[in-house]
């Protein structure tokens, strides 16, 4: 994680030294430096004193910011296309394989288990290399496992290309690590939201895009079996080519790429042991971790099981399956963004305990229409439970980002990691247990899930915050411990906040008082604008 | 209220149609007369069937035993998947109800409802799956609705299988393609990387 604190000039962090105001703001031979009075008139968009964007335009493409944004959402986008893209050819793949149901589940399993690791990992990677490495690695590696997918002749060499293939879902990581570097605080809920819910969207169009595809191949003349595998070499492709992309578009940080940043000694490291361990102590962590597991977690399943639901339980054709299941990911486009701002909207009103209140709803409603999909017969029923049980979802996994940054400030980045590493952990055991053995059908399998989903969801009542409180409880009355300075600063020793390595945590405590609900907001005294300069 | 009401009301209409529907939909296999066609399929060598390339010798006559030829139009010829090309797949379950009944996915062939015995010399398609087959003759009558079959097979349809394996849709010039695009991926990466790293070499010395 680069350091992300909305610092003041001349705050001596993590002992680099001489954090002055000199810039390499690009690439090419002639680098220059500037003094800091006039840093931002090079950014199309305003910018913070880290240069991150202050203001968030979709529709635009300047650089560094909104590039970075649309490439890292494309290029999570891509991975979508092909970690899924087997999922809607399954009917012609099982049969050309000599798959059972089990070795079809068990695949899908394995689709997703890769990224548990890959994920996790990823976060040191961005670290160590940059976003932009990041992403091109995860898209550029992975795109041989793709076209290696014209070699599989059964369960065992499917199973393990899916397998492969799945690792590359660490662009999410990558994605949001980028945005992070890349936008402001105050708007990074929403940036996020939109990268995460139209880079999901790729779950949706693959299930349109592929059996189109092998549409198209088979009216070139080529037999069922043969056309699936030629299919396979569109992500693959669009892997690479957007992988050039990233490398030769992108930018690691506003002010350059991080080679050349490092060797000026601009970008500075926390130790990934301290981290990694406040991370892994704070319970919050794993209750996320389960949550994620059961809004994304079931949205990946879904994206692997629908289109043969839809195929082999109401008779459609493959393009047919291929179109209804689309719509499920498709949703994303603006139900993730949307979970997001909802949450953001009651965090304005009830603070911290709304936003908590908000992830309990959406994510129990979306998976009581996981239940009623389970149950319908007739496929109007069917596909209306779907897009119910879609928006519910994928607003869930919004809001649940809308959380995710307050739990911790010095181990965010972990954080997100393995919030992401519990969606991927939830598809595996949801398909492990409900969709790869004969015992349940798919129907009942989906009834299931879902239920185990409301059920899975409960935890986030426990979520508690001395200073915001819960959905239950109110915030500490306790003076010390009310306050989110006392939060925030208890991720560092005695020893560490001597240094003043926690100024960051505290100015980050200072602006995180938005979290309190509205009442105790105007009660205490406004948010200090005296003492140190905060340019946020 | 009001638009829930109307959307509660079409809702309930709709069901209705669905549960009227379905009424007309359960013709069962049961109600079948059995065997009355004797078929035999017979396969053009021992062992396993190559898909596209081996045949198969398929008569079928009416039965000593049948009742309802009467109503006889049109003898669907169909390839049936035997019982342990089923387990763990509910994709090719056997169903009573006619219409999601999943056991006799590929057609053979179709012919006029004739007394005497007729004969056919199948080439297996490219398509079929990897898998252990009989041959299944439905009788159907002016409706299009079956009425009588016969089987190659016995009741517990574990006589007379045939097992066949299907292409492979591998094929060379997807494989050196595979390869090539693969090899391009990674090196281009590495190309970007390389450069990368020496261009903030130089910088570093400026």
């Amino acid at each position: 994680m680069a350091s992300n604190e909305e610092g003041s000039i001349g705050t001596s962090l993590h002992g680099v030294t001489a954090r002055e105001q000199v810039f390499s703001f690009s690439v090419d031979s002639s680098s220059q430096t500037l003094q800091s009075d006039d840093p931002t008139a090079k950014f199309a968009l305003p910018v913070d004193s880290q240069h991150r964007a202050k203001v968030f335009k979709p529709l635009s493409f300047a650089k560094p910011h909104m590039r970075a944004f649309h490439l890292g959402w494309i290029s999570f986008f891509t991975c979508f296309i092909s970690t899924f893209a087997a999922a809607p050819l399954v009917p012609i793949i099982r049969d050309n394989l000599d798959l059972t149901k089990t070795d079809v589940g068990n695949a899908g399993v394995a689709s997703v288990s890769g990224a548990i690791f890959s994920r996790l990992a990823m976060g040191a990677v961005c670290d160590l290399l940059g976003a932009r490495y990041g992403t091109a690695f995860s898209l550029m590696l992975t795109a041989p496992t793709v076209f290696s997918m014209s070699f599989v002749t059964g369960p065992v060499g499917y199973l393990a290309v899916r397998f492969m293939i799945g690792f590359c879902l660490a662009t999410f990581v990558s994605c949001q690590y980028w945005t992070s570097v890349m936008f402001n605080g105050k708007i990074i809920g929403l940036v996020n939201g939109c990268a995460g819910g139209w880079g999901d969207m790729g779950g949706g169009v693959t299930q349109l895009l592929m059996p189109m595809v092998f549409q198209v191949i088979r009216l070139a003349g080529t037999t069922p079996v043969m056309a699936w595998r030629i299919a396979f070499f569109i992500p693959g492709f669009l892997q690479v080519v957007v992988g050039v992309l990233v490398l030769t578009l992108g930018q690691d940080l506003p002010d350059g790429n991080l080679s050349t940043l490092q060797k000026s000694g601009q970008v500075s490291k926390d130790k990934f042991s301290k981290v990694f361990w406040f991370a892994v102590k704070n319970y919050r962590t794993w209750i996320l971790f389960v949550l994620y597991g059961f809004s994304m977690g079931i949205e990946l399943t879904i994206n692997n099981v629908i289109s043969g639901y839809f195929f082999d339980r109401f008779n459609l054709e493959l393009q047919t399956a291929g179109i209804v299941a689309a719509s499920f990911g498709m949703a994303n486009f603006f139900a993730r963004p949307f979970g997001g701002y909802a949450s953001d909207l009651a965090a304005r009103l009830f603070g911290m305990r709304g936003r908590l209140w908000i992830l309990w709803i959406f994510q129990t409603v979306g998976a009581l229409f996981c239940i009623w999909l389970g149950r319908a017969s007739s496929l109007p029923i069917a596909i209306l439970a779907m897009m119910l049980f879609s928006v519910g979802t994928q607003a869930a996994c919004g809001a649940l980002f809308g959380v995710a940054p307050f739990v911790s400030r010095r181990s965010l980045g972990l954080i997100s990691g393995l919030t992401g590493a519990g969606g991927n952990f939830g598809s595996g055991l949801t398909q492990l247990l409900f969709f790869s053995t004969s015992r349940f059908s798919t129907a009942d399998g989906l009834s299931l899930m879902g239920a185990m989903a409301v059920l899975c969801t409960v935890p986030v009542a426990f979520i508690h915050f001395p200073q915001w409180g819960s959905m239950f409880l109110r915030p500490s009355s306790d003076g010390e411990r009310s306050k989110e300075e006392y939060y925030y600063s208890s991720e560092w020793t005695e020893e560490e906040k001597r240094q003043g390595l926690h100024e960051g945590s505290i100015k980050f405590a200072e602006n995180s008082r938005s979290e309190r609900s509205r009442k105790v907001a105007l009660a205490d005294f406004p948010t200090p604008e005296t003492g140190t300069p905060t340019h946020v | 209220m009001a638009i829930h009401k109307i959307i509660l009301a079409s809702f309930i209409v709709y069901l209705m149609i669905q549960f009227s529907h379905g009424a007309t939909k359960e013709r069962l296999f049961s109600d079948l007369e059995k065997d009355a066609l004797d078929v035999t399929a017979k396969p053009s060598r021992q062992g396993v069937l190559d898909a596209g390339i081996d045949k198969l010798s398929i008569t079928w006559k009416l039965s000593s035993t049948a009742k309802k030829q009467a109503n006889f139009t049109t003898i669907k010829v169909k390839l049936c998947y035997a019982p342990v090309s089923q387990v763990d797949r509910p994709w090719r379950k056997t169903e009573n109800e006619l219409f999601k009944d999943k056991t006799c996915p590929h057609k053979i062939i179709t012919r006029a409802y004739n007394k005497s015995s007729q004969s056919f010399k199948y080439t297996l398609d490219r398509d079929i799956p990897t898998g252990t087959y009989f041959v299944r003759t439905y009788a159907v009558d002016a409706k299009d609705h079956e009425v009588a079959f016969g089987q190659s097979t016995n009741e517990a349809k574990t006589t007379n299988l045939f097992s066949v394996q299907a292409i492979s849709g591998r094929h060379k010039s997807l494989d050196i393609a595979s390869v090539c695009f693969s090899v391009f991926s990674v090196l281009a990466l590495l190309v970007f990387f390389v450069n990368e790293k020496r261009k903030a070499k130089l910088e570093q010395r400026k």
